[in-house]
């Protein structure tokens, strides 16, 4: 039989609030999603766009210049169709970067089985699968919201005319856009990844959820000679909610528009989806016997 | 401290993944001090760590880590530093990084963090080159002391370590160890599942026995061995004259089997009845005929107790 001294301490120092421990899994999974060289390279490739669109801004609130460059070219008109444009390019950008960045955050830790590490620390599944939201949601911000109201910025003060007040629901409309757009993107991305443990599998099925669905509801959509199979088509979906959200001029015919609740409800459904596949699948442990 | 919040309890505590059993009405009852778990390969042993460390949460039962229950998931945690036997870490991190970022995890503050890194990485005599290399590129045994820093890095008081001395070399071993008992000593619970049963046995204090998810026995080694009646005891006695004590100790009917030491200068003695078996021996040390130089029990230990109550095939003897 031992003697115990009973002389071990535990430690008694300050702790930090239990709603920041999420924090610390978003930075490192920042510097895990960022490490790779790959990752640099699309979100340069994603800027590209903006670079374009910063000119033909500075071109279009700029006569001289414009009449040197494009001569004989109609005008070039910054509006909500414009914003639009620019919204929708980058968040096609944003699948392309959520596609490859997901899997690094969630489909490494699964195959590395570091779950159980992980959540033997006091933070539950919702604070791991937090912090990993908070890093893909932030890295998706770079190549959405940023350069779209950077854009938006510029206009505002490029513009001759007093044009800022005139369209502040226009910004507020190109954050809440990118916003539903980032949400749907890293909750089907983690739960892809938590699904698919090998990466490459795990980028091009984030790839088929997006667009298979929007296929099959192409055929449904053909075949019983209605709209509403174009509730499975989410690259549609988003685009009317983007344009209503930025108030733009309607894109489709009158006969195919879909009701916004329709919509919105397809999104919600989605996201539960994912819920219920992160819920069965973020566990520390799966079956294990030893 | 109050006894009930000093102690790991089970009681009637089951365990099942669907249809697979992990643990069956497990009841237990752990003190302070190093408990070694044995069992072979599927016995339940990681699934009761998982228990105790609140990873998984009981079918059936209840569990209470030092009056804690895992549902009070700050304090459990800040309580229980965990060692998993896979080799499971995020990716991409350096050792000095992890352990780091476990602490944060733990919400201590960065400067906190840092310092108690410190403390951890010299506690498993990790080199401070070493502890900047990114985690992929250390070797078996490296992974195993980083795991091990950060499982006692915030100074829980229960240690659970799965397989904490595999892939380890004899030096790292002994090393970690004279650790797990220095723990042990200072009143905390050290939990080690292993299969090295030899090294463990020195520091153990208890033996948990385990087998297809069902506990076996449970206590001092000693007291474990005491109570298995149907299997005699083996008592090594070193003497100058081993050959006549065997003889004369095999005159009597609960001493059923005598080997010869491999040096000639001991007899190994399996006996039905050991308090008898020991006043004989005291006769014949009386006697003079037989010079007796050191008794000790040679099966009183936990290989042995795992070959008689489970058995080399896993199943129960």
């Amino acid at each position: 039989m031992s003697v115990f001294d009973h002389d071990y301490r535990p430690y008694e120092g300050r702790l930090t609030p239990l709603g920041s421990r999420p924090l610390v899994l978003a930075r490192y999974a920042l510097n895990e999603a960022w490490s790779s060289k790959i990752t640099i390279g699309l979100f340069v490739l994603a800027l590209l766009p903006s670079l374009v669109e910063l000119v033909i801004i500075y071109l279009a609130d700029n006569p001289i210049a414009r009449a040197l460059v494009m001569r004989g070219s109609p005008a070039l008109t910054i509006n909500e169709s414009f914003f639009l444009h620019v919204l929708e390019t980058q968040c096609w950008f944003a699948l392309v970067l959520a596609s490859w960045i997901a899997p690094r955050l969630v489909a490494f830790d699964l195959s590395d089985n570091a779950l159980p590490i992980l959540l033997s620390h006091p933070i539950s599944r919702f604070g791991y699968l937090s912090g990993k939201f908070i890093a893909l949601a932030v890295s998706l911000s770079y190549v959405t919201w940023i350069p779209c109201l950077m854009l938006f910025v510029y206009q505002c003060y490029a513009s001759p005319e007093p044009w800022a007040m005139g369209h502040l629901s226009l910004a507020a409309g190109i954050f809440a856009g990118a916003a539903v757009w980032i949400v749907l993107l890293s909750m089907v991305g983690l739960a892809v990844s938590s699904w698919v443990k090998w990466r490459v599998i795990a980028t091009g099925a984030i790839f088929a959820v997006v667009f298979v669905p929007a296929g099959v509801g192409g055929i449904a959509s053909a075949i019983l000679r209605t709209r509403w199979g174009l509730l499975l088509n989410l690259p549609v979906v988003m685009t009317e909610l983007w344009q209503r959200m930025l108030g733009a001029p309607a894109l489709m015919n009158s006969r195919l528009e879909l009701p916004t609740l329709a919509m919105v409800s397809v999104l919600i459904i989605a996201c539960l989806l994912c819920v219920a596949v992160l819920n069965a699948r973020i566990r520390a442990r799966e079956v294990v016997r030893g | 401290m109050n006894p009930v919040n000093d102690t790991i309890r089970f009681e009637n505590v089951s365990k099942f993944y669907g249809e697979v059993l992990g643990v069956n009405r497990v009841t237990l009852s752990l003190s302070p001090g190093i408990t070694t778990l044995v069992g072979p390969n599927g016995s339940g042993k990681t699934t009761l760590m998982n228990l105790m460390t609140g990873l998984v949460q009981p079918s059936r039962g209840t569990i209470s880590v030092l009056g804690l229950s895992p549902s009070n998931a700050t304090e459990f945690f800040c309580n229980v530093g965990y060692c998993a036997q896979f080799d499971s870490f995020p990716r991409g991190l350096s050792g000095f990084q992890f352990v780091l970022d476990s602490l944060m995890l733990f919400g201590m503050s960065e400067e906190d963090a840092y310092h108690l890194t410190t403390e951890s990485l010299e506690r498993v005599q990790l080199s401070d080159e070493a502890a900047h290399r990114k985690i992929a590129g250390y070797s078996k045994g490296m992974r195993q002391k980083i795991r091990l820093a950060q499982a006692v890095a915030h100074h829980p008081r229960v240690l659970v370590l799965d397989e904490p001395l595999n892939g380890l070399d004899p030096m790292a071993r002994a090393e970690s160890l004279a650790l797990f008992q220095e723990l042990g000593r200072q009143g905390m619970h050290v939990i080690i599942s292993s299969h090295i049963l030899d090294e463990v046995d020195r520091i153990s204090d208890r033996v948990v026995l385990i087998t297809g998810g069902y506990l076996i026995a449970q206590g001092n080694i000693h007291d474990v061995r005491q109570e298995v009646r149907d299997k005699p005891m083996q008592v090594l006695i070193r003497c100058d004259r081993p050959d006549l004590l065997a003889s004369k100790m095999f005159a009597v009917n609960h001493c059923v089997e005598a080997r010869l030491h491999a040096d000639g200068n001991g007899v190994f003695l399996r006996t039905g009845d050991i308090d008898e078996f020991y006043r004989l021996l005291n006769e014949i040390a009386v006697e003079g005929l037989v010079k007796i130089e050191a008794v000790a029990p040679a099966d009183d230990n936990a290989n042995a107790i795992y070959q008689y109550l489970i058995g080399s095939d896993g199943g129960v003897s």
